[in-house]
């Protein structure tokens, strides 16, 4: 049997996403965090009054509140070691030129440009703190489709923004949350207006380069009735001695007869602290989705939530989640069946690795009154080696009457017939095993737009390598 | 009234237990006035609501009275009855007694075979596990020990039948079997009560040791009185090759915490854990369960089923947990639950601990009401829809109840889900 050719993945990550340029900003916060840094956050950005006084309201809230304790130990996040702001370059570029050559060449290294140039609505790319480029088909601006960073969104479109803003996460919601609120910077902000469909996905890129940096961006997405949007995010961070900290708030609201795909593939270094909190109304008959893939970072705690609240309504969270040395991915999803006749769906697939621990983590709750309401959550895992662990923690709380509700859950090694029968035709253990583990997740990939699908193989690829002999 | 250091001094004299039992009981009290009531922050007594329940107003045991039905089986090999606290009365074929077979009150075997209570005792099911089981080891009454030797088997079952005749007392069984290699037999377990309006505080607590090679059945049955607040910890210790069967089903009482557990210690181990389970009226039941694969090539297959009517509630919490070195594992786990009300209200929690590769587990949760199709299809042909509904019912408990290690329990149970039925 021919062996497989060794690659340290770590090492390859570095070529492939752990570059990183100097550092070259117009303004960089000092570190830690008190309330006169969150005021100087809010000062440079010329914001309006209300949002200082928000992010200093929530700033108090985000000290009081205390750190989780019911998942990863998260003690060793040191909040005063973290820079929280960080501007990159002066302006925002409107068309590829204007952008800065250090920070064009990290975008030509993660391939945003050409397939920018071939296919999306629009790129926004986050660098750091802010969002450095950004553009939008013309079709879609005459549609009326907002897409902007976020921080755009608050200086142009100040009414959409404070109506929403905040309301379905609220600071107080978790230590993160708050946090977040406090120190927000960029991300995106997108409406489409009733009727509306966006046919193709809107995109987004955000990005780590300065060590001990904390990334707080801020999502609000509106589908006003009768709409459809499909946003697609990634995340990447070079590789640094000390920890980053990514902490972002994603904000969706699914109007009447709307569809809304949200899609993250998050590819943090093996050194970042992901902890997002995600969540989504949904209104009369409207549907969220949520394509949820997680394969970098040391901890990962994201369960994006979907809040059912009039008949219905629907809510769909495919997640992926990919767990190697020293990582541990806790994600999952939650249902919050409100009101009756709403329907749900979990499918989770997990893969852990050379130690690695994936967690499914899950809550279905119907609440009194929404009677006939449907619920199913599936969660596959796959384990790779002895060394790696998995767990399924489905919490189901349901109050209301005629409702069904089904869960399961299957934890497996790669089938030694199905290597077999793979390598009697000659493939090789280490193509057999990445062949079988693609195979396992192809539900997602089958979700997702063609040249992510590609990626998203690609590093599956790239993590299986030198998994064996 | 009331449970004081003076009630366990007083128990353990009542039965002339020996010094090291006593010794034990005040540990287990001190735990007991250590530790306060759960915490309802905590996961596990999150959806327990044991509102109503005042350890206060018990009296520590209960003397014998009333009048106890008649035995739920016939043919039993042994059969032990215990009447309120007291030690109970055995009868057991001369045979077996021959064939070195043990079967005894626990205080009993406490004084006479001490080499096979001492170490176990409360080993598997620990004091220390929260207040209510510490209440259980301090001021535990009665009980029953069963040593089966090497070898040996029983064809027919043996019985153990705890009567309370009413409320206001602990009734605090607990059961003791220890299996020898490659024995053989069957056990049932039978908790009962007539109704009454005071509360009582039951257990119904069963230690299982299988030894090598050896095959337990084991099946309780709980029939307390709609009064009773009863917590209970059924735990098997499974050595090499050994096998065990554990039913527990679920029936009366006004509360009903039991937790049911397998420790799989030794390689080709395998636990059935089975259990049925309907809750009607204000009944709130919350089960707990554990596959515990501490070691490689074991096995385990767990399912419990329940009904609920009117405005019960039932929680059911399901772990399989594969510790690092237990390689090629196979563990199946699956909870159902049958609303047939409106207002009836079930809560499935199934995990997974995994933390080696080389397994299989799975597990399965559901929670819904009749299948309006079976029913539709059954009204086709005629059948009303009570009628119908009822089948529907029976089909869903057979599943489970076909798994019941022996006969004469299979038709036990059979008889008592139809009597609920109505």
């Amino acid at each position: 049997m021919a062996v497989a050719p060794k690659i340290n993945v770590g090492d390859d990550y570095k070529e492939k996403y752990g570059f990183f340029d100097p550092e070259k900003f117009v303004f960089k916060a000092k570190r830690g965090l008190s309330k006169e840094i969150v005021e100087e956050i809010s000062w440079m950005k010329q914001e309006p009054e209300w949002m200082t006084k928000l992010r200093v309201r929530s700033y108090e809230i985000f000290k009081r509140k205390k750190m989780p304790t019911w998942c990863a130990d998260l003690s060793v996040i040191d909040f005063d070691n973290i820079f929280y702001f960080l501007k990159s370059t002066e302006k925002q570029g409107t068309t590829w030129d204007e952008v800065p050559e250090d920070i064009k060449r990290t975008f030509d290294k993660l391939g945003i440009p050409e397939a920018e140039r071939k296919f999306l609505a629009g790129v926004s790319a986050q660098y750091e703190s802010e969002v450095v480029y950004h553009s939008l088909h013309q079709k879609l601006t005459d549609q009326g489709v907002v897409f902007t960073d976020t921080d755009t969104a608050l200086r142009e479109h100040p009414d959409l923004f404070k109506e929403y803003f905040g309301t379905i996460i609220p600071p107080a919601d978790n230590k993160f949350a708050a946090l977040n609120t406090a120190v927000w910077s960029g991300g995106s902000f997108i409406y489409v207006p009733k009727g509306v469909h966006v046919d193709i996905p809107l995109q987004a890129y955000f990005r780590i380069n300065a060590e001990n940096m904390g990334q707080f961006e801020r999502t609000l997405i509106i589908c006003d009735e009768g709409s459809f949007v499909h946003y697609i995010e990634g995340c990447t961070a070079p590789i640094y001695t000390t920890d980053s900290l990514h902490s972002a708030v994603v904000e969706i609201i699914v109007k009447r007869n709307a569809r809304c795909r949200y899609t993250t593939i998050q590819n943090w270094s093996t050194n970042v602290y992901n902890l997002v909190t995600k969540r989504a109304v949904v209104y009369a008959d409207a549907t969220m989705e949520w394509v949820d893939g997680n394969l970098g970072s040391q901890i990962t705690m994201k369960y994006p939530s979907v809040y059912l609240m009039e008949p219905g309504a629907k809510g769909d969270v495919l997640s992926v989640a990919f767990a190697g040395k020293g990582q541990h991915q806790d994600a999952g999803g939650k249902m919050i069946h409100v009101a009756p006749n709403t329907t749900s769906t979990i499918t989770s697939k997990s893969i852990s690795k050379g130690g690695g621990r994936t967690s499914y983590r899950g809550h279905v709750k119907v609440y009194p009154g929404a009677n006939h309401c449907k619920s199913f959550v599936k969660c596959d895992a796959l384990l790779l080696d002895d060394e790696s662990r998995s767990d399924t923690y489905p919490y189901n709380d349901v109050d209301a009457e005629n409702v069904t509700l089904g869960h399961e859950a299957t934890v497996s090694k790669v089938s030694d017939e199905q290597l077999f029968y793979l390598m009697s035709r000659g493939i090789t253990l280490n193509e057999a095993e990445t062949m079988i583990v693609n195979g396992f997740i192809e539900p997602f990939t089958k979700e997702l737009p063609l040249e992510y699908a590609v990626e998203l193989n690609r590093l599956i690829q790239l993590e299986m390598e030198g998994s064996v002999g | 009234m009331a449970f004081t250091k003076e009630s366990v001094e007083e128990i353990a004299s009542l039965h002339g237990e020996p010094d090291w039992l006593r010794t034990r009981r005040r540990e287990a009290w001190e735990v007991y006035e250590r530790i306060g009531l759960p915490d309802r922050s905590e996961e596990e007594w999150r959806r327990v609501d044991f509102k109503g329940l005042d350890l206060e107003t018990f009296a520590a045991f209960e003397p014998a009275n009333g009048a106890a039905p008649g035995l739920p089986i016939e043919g039993a090999a042994g059969v032990l009855q215990q009447r309120g606290s007291q030690p109970g009365q055995v009868e057991l074929e001369e045979e077996l007694r021959r064939k070195g077979v043990i079967f005894m009150p626990l205080s009993q075997a406490a004084k006479e075979h001490p080499e096979l209570v001492r170490d176990r005792l409360f080993s598997e099911v620990k004091a220390d596990r929260d207040k209510f089981a510490a209440a259980h080891a301090a001021l535990f009454s009665g009980g029953t020990l069963l040593y089966v030797p090497d070898n040996v088997e029983i064809e027919r079952p043996i019985l153990g039948q705890y009567w309370s005749s009413g409320g206001g007392a602990a009734i605090l069984p607990h059961t003791l079997i220890v299996a020898g290699c490659n024995a053989r037999f069957n056990y049932l377990d039978e908790f009962l009560s007539p109704s009454l309006d005071e509360p009582a505080f039951t257990s119904g607590s069963a230690e299982i040791f299988v030894g090598e090679g050896a095959a337990v059945g084991y099946v309780s049955l709980q029939k307390w009185g709609r009064h009773a607040y009863q917590f209970a910890n059924q735990r098997a210790h499974i050595a090499k090759d050994g096998s065990a069967r554990i039913f527990n089903v679920t029936l009366g009482g006004r509360f009903a915490k039991v937790r049911c557990e397998a420790n799989l210690q030794g390689h080709g181990a395998s636990a059935e854990l089975k259990g049925v389970y309907f809750a009607s009226g204000d009944q709130f039941f919350d089960f707990h369960t554990l596959q515990d694969h501490q070691t490689g090539d074991t096995t385990s297959d767990l399912l419990f089923k329940g009904a609920l009517e009117d405005t019960a509630r039932v929680v059911y919490a399901g772990l399989i947990r594969i510790e690092k070195g237990a390689a090629h594992s196979d563990a199946y786990q699956a909870n159902r639950n049958l609303v047939l009300s409106d207002h009836a209200k079930a809560t499935s929690i199934p995990m997974l601990e995994i933390d080696n590769n080389d397994v299989r587990c799975t597990h399965g949760a559901t929670v819904g009401p009749v299948d309006p199709m079976s029913l539709w299809y059954l009204e086709s042909r005629g059948i009303p829809t009570a009628t119908a509904t009822r089948m529907i019912v029976q089909g869903f408990f057979g599943e489970v109840v076909d798994r019941i290690p022996f006969e004469q329990a299979r038709h036990l149970v059979e008889e008592e889900l139809e009597a609920r039925l109505g």
